[in-house]
């Protein structure tokens, strides 16, 4: 097996048209997944010492995240705690501490587990996912990125992430069997246009209900637009377990999901809300 | 094969390396370290903790191709029978080790916390000791260690 490590994302993309290649990032599902022999890469092109990659940076109204950043280095940054405080929150609970100075932003998208921690709060947030191949650099939401099959095709780098930075109000609530260590059963991302006690646009993304995270739509048309309080605030509760329901269908998780996500919902509101829904 | 040199305990060390040979077998097998444990082989239990470049991993999770240029710390680095780490007399002290498997580990993330933060709050030990699991008994007496060895660091 053949092993690069360039230290340019030109490099990596040229190496990635010779070779029919797999990127490494952190390498925390990447190398399970070699051990257990569920994947046996021809070539790997090791991102990791393309310190561009690595970048965390506001820049013309959007917060620029690099695919290498990690968890730990997400989760420590002033930047993301003031302008996505969703993700940060994100960064606090996923894995270990061992696993987040490993575990890379880029990776988690890449590996696109359901579960994945990264992505609710990047959907609510409205990210944009910049990639780069040999047919040139393409910008894409991920919501739309998460609806292609495959998600990546052969050769494509996940470069960046971009938040547009709307003075969106955001929070975020996992579920998981522990404190610490667990893979969400359920994850719940809010980001909320607010003023005063006005709520205008509202995105409600959920991970580890579907094969992929995604965001409801039915939750943003029907929360859009309103008043901020208790009502509102039940009604979001409602409705969640409602899409919830419809999605998991008779899944056998899906009556401990449908009556769990209430108060995942509740908490994530309540990571950026106070309770009763009036705003300090 | 891979031609890989880093900083391992302080020392300059070079050696040829399959591209998907992971960081722990290279530390066990090739370097005879066997200080560095193989608990779960898929990053739960950080028994396999090591510090590269100031930051605990697994090292089960590691290629060790991923290493070269990096500074790597492993137990047999942070202390020994004749001058343990303040961390390895805390364990002792307190009674922290059991079957002692997972100690290695715990002990380099106790160490890599006091490094960067040397009076850390309950909840901070609770952070940073949570990516390594205990299978004989309680944590109580691991984080009680922590704390000693904490406080034994202000004198």
């Amino acid at each position: 097996m053949n092993y690069f490590q360039p230290q340019t994302v030109g490099q990596a993309v040229n190496i990635a048209q010779t070779f029919e290649a797999t990127f490494l990032a952190g390498g925390t599902d990447l190398v399970l997944h070699m051990q257990t022999g569920k994947i046996h890469p021809n070539a790997i092109i090791d991102l990791g010492k393309i310190s561009e990659l690595k970048e965390i940076k506001e820049t013309d109204g959007y917060l620029e995240i690099g695919s290498m950043a990690t968890f730990a280095e997400l989760g420590q940054s002033e930047l993301v705690f003031q302008k996505a405080l969703a993700l940060w929150l994100a960064c606090q609970t996923m894995g270990s501490p061992q696993i987040r100075n490993q575990a890379t932003l880029g990776g988690n998208l890449g590996n696109c587990s359901p579960a994945a921690d990264g992505l609710p709060p990047l959907l609510a947030l409205g990210a944009e996912v910049r990639l780069i191949s040999r047919e040139g650099d393409e910008v894409v939401s991920l919501e739309t990125l998460l609806s292609r099959t495959p998600l990546l095709s052969q050769g494509t780098l996940i470069r960046e992430f971009r938040i547009p930075l709307k003075g969106l109000q955001s929070g975020f609530a996992k579920l998981g069997r522990r404190k610490a260590l667990a893979i969400a059963r359920l994850s719940v991302a809010i980001a909320i246009e607010l003023e005063d006690n006005r709520v205008g646009k509202v995105r409600v993304a959920l991970g580890a209900v579907g094969k992929r995270a995604y965001l409801s739509e039915i939750l943003a048309r029907e929360l859009s637009d309103q008043e901020l309080n208790e009502v509102w605030i039940e009604k979001g509760i409602e409705g969640v377990q409602r899409v919830v329901r419809e999605a998991l269908g008779a899944r056998a998780s899906a009556p401990y999901k449908r009556e769990a996500v209430s108060g995942v919902f509740r908490e994530a509101l309540g990571t950026f809300i106070p309770e009763g829904g009036t705003k300090v | 094969m891979i031609e890989i040199k880093f900083v391992l305990n302080n020392k300059p060390c070079a050696l040829n390396v399959e591209a998907n040979e992971r960081l722990l077998d290279v530390l066990r097998n090739r370097l005879g370290l066997m200080g560095t444990k193989e608990g779960c082989g898929e990053g739960e239990c950080g028994a396999c903790t090591v510090i590269i470049d100031g930051k605990t991993v697994n090292s089960c999770l590691v290629l060790a191709p991923q290493v070269d240029g990096c500074q790597i710390t492993t137990i047999e680095g942070v202390g020994n029978r004749q001058s343990p780490h303040p961390v390895q007399k805390a364990f002792v002290q307190v009674g922290a080790v059991q079957c002692g498997f997972c100690t290695p580990g715990m002990v380099l993330s106790a160490k890599n916390l006091l490094d960067k933060n040397p009076q850390p709050n309950d909840k901070e030990i609770g952070v940073a000791m949570s990516g390594n699991l205990c299978r004989c008994t309680g944590y109580d007496k691991i984080l009680r260690a922590v704390k000693l060895a904490a406080e034994e660091g202000k004198g």
